[in-house]
């Protein structure tokens, strides 16, 4: 029982079960740690409600914001990559619920340099864009979410309790 | 060196065809490893709810974060979806689940029905262009699970696999040959 197949066979199989056990302590290192370092969100506020306009029966609305945060506390060692982007939120009689992203961006672990973002006048990605035609006079709430991307182990998501809200004009503009 | 080790097996499975007793034993462990694994899979499905609790990534749609070749663990059991999840949906009448992250979620007055629109974080635009003709939005039950872990590289086999279909049938071949004919 000596052969070189065994041999292999046994490395092989060895090999993967460590691989296997080393995944699963990366996954549980994770465990809490988002509860104890948390991103500092100092500004997530609208900045100018560029227009809000029906294109094609829809209600549309463009604007600008700023945000100040710094993101470093949440990254650690298994961390790739943090998704975060700035979600509308708001009620509609139709929809009682909505949540729409703005803004994303993709942050690596690799680049430390996006980790801090202070910019002013951020232009949406996305447009504010409803179902139907009911965005007039509606209160948005603005919330900045990011999500964990790991090696290996759980994704988990993380929310700001900064958030800001304005309210959108009565009449198109 | 190959043909030494087939005839070798020859020899072994003659052997093996001649001992009743012991085919049936290595039968019986062929079939219980075989039912493990089926049962560990069925379990997952149950946990998770979900049709297909494990996926491979298989576009670049999702980079960096997810490479051709990761698996992901879904996850399907809760009903509620929020804006920024990823999740795996497949559209109607089409085979391929897709890997993309949901970029808005309107609510309907019962609490329970969504409209979704998803798009990979490494595309240009959403996902409107992928879905059924004059399909504005995604619901529920398009959705096979949220994603909840993953594993690097590990789904790489499952590329080779159907890429060169013929591997498939190479390597349950190896396999149960190796396992009617070892010893241990």
């Amino acid at each position: 029982m000596h052969t070189v197949w065994v041999r292999l066979n046994a490395v092989v199989f060895y090999g993967l079960t460590v691989l296997l056990g080393l995944s699963i302590l990366a996954a549980l290192s994770m465990y809490g740690h988002h509860n104890r370092h948390k991103p500092v969100v100092s500004r997530l506020k609208l900045k100018k409600l560029r227009s809000l306009k029906s294109h094609g029966g829809v209600d549309r609305a463009l604007l600008s914001f700023d945000l100040h945060a710094d993101l470093r506390p949440t990254f650690h060692w298994n961390i790739k990559q943090l998704f975060v982007y700035v979600v509308a939120t708001y009620e509609t009689k139709t929809n009682p619920s909505n949540q729409v992203v703005l803004w994303d961006k993709i942050v690596e672990a690799i680049h430390p340099e996006d980790m801090v973002i202070k910019e002013d006048n951020i232009f949406v990605k996305y447009a504010l864009v409803d179902q139907g035609a009911e965005l007039r006079g509606k209160e948005v709430q603005l919330k900045l979410m990011w999500d964990h991307m790991p090696l290996t182990g759980g994704l988990y998501m993380g929310e700001s309790t900064n958030t800001s809200t304005f309210t959108l004009p009565i009449d198109y503009r | 060196m190959l043909k030494e080790i087939m005839e070798k097996q020859m020899v072994e499975l003659r052997k093996l065809w001649n001992n009743k007793r012991q085919l049936l034993f290595q039968v019986l462990n062929l079939a219980m490893i075989v039912f493990s694994a089926l049962m560990i899979w069925k379990g997952l499905m149950v946990v998770t709810k979900s049709e297909s609790p494990v996926v491979v990534v298989l576009s670049g749609s999702m980079e960096p974060a997810f490479q051709r070749g990761d698996i992901l663990f879904l996850d399907n059991s809760q009903h509620e979806v929020g804006v920024g999840d990823v999740v795996v949906f497949k559209i109607k009448d089409r085979d391929i689940p897709i890997v993309h992250r949901i970029l808005k979620v309107h609510t309907k007055p019962d609490g329970e029905t969504y409209e979704l629109l998803t798009k990979g974080d490494n595309n240009r635009v959403d996902d409107r262009g992928l879905y059924a003709p004059g399909q504005m939005w995604l619901g529920r039950d398009d959705i096979l699970g949220k994603a909840v872990g993953t594993l690097r590289y590990v789904g790489m086999v499952t590329i080779a696999l159907n890429d060169y279909p013929v591997l498939k049938y190479v390597l349950v071949g190896f396999m149960g040959l190796f396992v009617l004919t070892t010893k241990e």
